[in-house]
């Protein structure tokens, strides 16, 4: 199961990073006389409203999707990895810091902060722009959920016999750390990204679908699910359903990895 | 039993009241948070009238020269207008932000307390039911169904709620239910492996009793620290079901506010907000304490 779940993820990785070579299209390219347009050969899953072909742009918005949500999930988990094991070597004080930023940080839904940040951009802000903030923003606000289990996890590491043999042998405290309490968390920071990375695919979602996530002519497979508000026109086009689906697999094949990671542990 | 009643409320009382200035400190740090958080986001202090052509130059200059005390004045200042009850304005609803929230929020409490009640509801009854059936096809089917819920956007299951017609609350639930079973279905399941409970089916015991009295009845605290967490979960899933079922409460003033840029209410919601869940956490740790204490 966890290797038909990593295949998948890896062939849907390959499709979307290699945009360039499959899509047979630019995502901004419109076909103005074929708006609208429902499947044809030329334009396997139809063309939108303005005339751009839906399959170049699922592929070109999952490489968007697919590449930033995991850069975002590992400047999430670095955070929390630096904010476990700091609480854990510090000492009490810090920790106490480090445990109460990580307690206000999870008092805020942190979509509802991510709405409250992501609205005061301008107006005119570059599709780039609003790419790299929405995911910075994903990155810099959600690491309190996995710096909870890091903390736990790097101070059960800190008070073991071997730290504590490592420690009379004269090692410093940075030294332990990296030399013997972060190998030891790798496979904790793994299920975390695992965790991570698609919960930030479907924040992203989430904002593109309320108008405050990747801004136009950009794609995201958030943003292309904005087609779906348009409930009605499912049955005489299912191939609007396509970015739900694929983002539903993947997001499936992520839940999976994780699962055996988990086991693992 | 009433001096038995009395003791209970007596300390729940007690933890809450010695979790109270923690309550408040987490409330004051989140409104700062926000506040230097809006501070730096790139579009913070930029006035859409500076865009408007019939404005002369002065105007606009005069716009852009609005008296800018600074965070920590501004966060004092903010903090002197709510002690007086001065909420301010929205920006672009023009209209006193208390009277907006006051007029929103009993919607979204009936909204998340229906949601929430639903999802608690389907959750426990699913997690006793496969707890009791003990058997792995309808426990890895229950898994299977409600990881594909997981996967699903809360904007999606909106949109598709808003087209069947159904309430909020149910589009709500929906979203919950699979968050809420996953935490309640693993606590179960951790106390289940408990020796006494071993012990017990051990020597043949089992049903009903069992999995109320030596299952269920000492999860109580573990349930009831999730109880806060769920309000947390609720409050942020408000936000796209509300603004995209089109119900007006707090969740669509949120999305609207987001949406036009209006900071002032954007920041009170901000602190409604962290005092609601923040509030929600400390007395399901207080009656976790409790139950604990009592067990």
């Amino acid at each position: 199961m966890r290797r038909a779940a990593r295949i998948v993820l890896a062939a849907i990785f390959v499709l979307m990073l290699g945009a360039n070579v499959f899509a047979p299209y630019g995502y901004e390219r419109q076909f103005r006389e074929e708006a609208a347009a429902p499947p044809t050969r030329a334009h396997p899953l139809g063309t939108d409203a303005v005339g751009r072909d839906r399959f170049s742009r699922l592929l070109y918005g999952g490489r968007i999707s697919i590449l930033l949500a995991p850069a975002a999930a590992l400047v999430s988990v670095a955070i929390a990895l630096l904010a476990g094991l700091s609480a854990a070597l510090l000492g009490a004080a810090w920790a106490r810091v480090v445990s109460a930023a990580i307690d206000l940080f999870l008092s805020l839904p942190w979509l509802f902060l991510l709405l409250a940040v992501r609205g005061l951009l301008p107006l005119n802000v570059s599709p780039g722009v609003s790419i790299s903030v929405t995911f910075a923003l994903l990155g810099l606000l959600g690491w309190p959920g996995p710096a909870r289990v890091m903390m736990a996890a790097a101070g059960r590491q800190s008070r073991s016999d071997y730290v504590l043999l490592a420690r009379a042998g004269g090692e410093s405290g940075w030294r332990v750390a990296v030399r013997h309490i972060l190998p030891n968390l790798a496979p904790i920071t793994l299920a975390q990204f695992w965790t991570t990375a698609p919960a930030f695919l479907l924040t992203e979602a989430n904002l593109s679908l309320l108008g405050l996530g990747i801004s136009e002519p950009m794609p995201s497979w958030g943003n292309l699910l904005r087609e779906l508000q348009n409930v009605a026109a499912l049955p005489r086009e299912p191939a609007l359903l396509v970015p739900l689906l694929l983002l539903v697999a993947t997001l499936s094949c992520c839940q999976l990895a994780r699962a055996a990671d988990e086991v693992s542990i | 039993m009433d001096w038995r009643r009395h003791s209970v409320l007596g300390r729940l009382a007690g933890a809450v009241a010695r979790r109270f200035g923690a309550l408040l400190l987490t409330v004051l740090a989140a409104a700062f948070l926000s506040a230097a958080l809006m501070r730096l986001a790139p579009g913070y202090g930029m006035d859409e009238r500076q865009l408007d052509p019939r404005l002369s130059e002065d105007s606009i200059a005069a716009v852009r020269a609005r008296d800018d005390p600074g965070l920590v004045s501004g966060f004092a200042g903010y903090l002197g207008g709510l002690a007086r009850g001065e909420w301010g304005n929205s920006i672009s609803l023009q209209r006193p932000v208390r009277e907006l929230m006051a007029e929103r929020a009993g919607l979204t409490v009936r909204t998340v307390g229906a949601g929430l009640g639903l999802a608690w509801t389907l959750a426990l009854a699913l997690s006793l039911l496969l707890e009791r059936l003990h058997r792995r096809a309808p426990d890895v089917a229950a898994t299977l169904v409600t990881g594909g819920m997981l996967c699903l956007p809360a904007a999606v299951v909106a949109l598709l709620f808003l087209h069947l017609g159904a309430a909020p609350a149910f589009a709500l639930a929906v979203i919950l239910f699979p968050r809420i079973f996953r935490y309640v279905r693993n606590i179960l399941a951790a106390s289940a492996q408990r020796p006494h409970v071993l012990a017990a089916q051990a020597r043949g015991l089992g049903g009903v009793r069992l999995l109320w009295r030596h299952v269920s009845i000492p999860a109580a605290p573990e349930l009831l620290a999730l109880v806060g967490v769920s309000v947390s979960m609720a409050v942020g899933a408000a936000i796209p079901v509300e603004a995209l079922c089109d119900s007006p409460g707090v969740g669509q003033l949120v999305w609207q506010s987001a949406m036009a840029r209006d900071a002032p209410v954007l920041m009170h919601l901000t602190v409604v907000v962290a005092l609601v869940t923040s509030a929600a956490n400390v007395f399901s740790d207080a009656a976790r304490a409790v139950v604990a204490r009592e067990a």
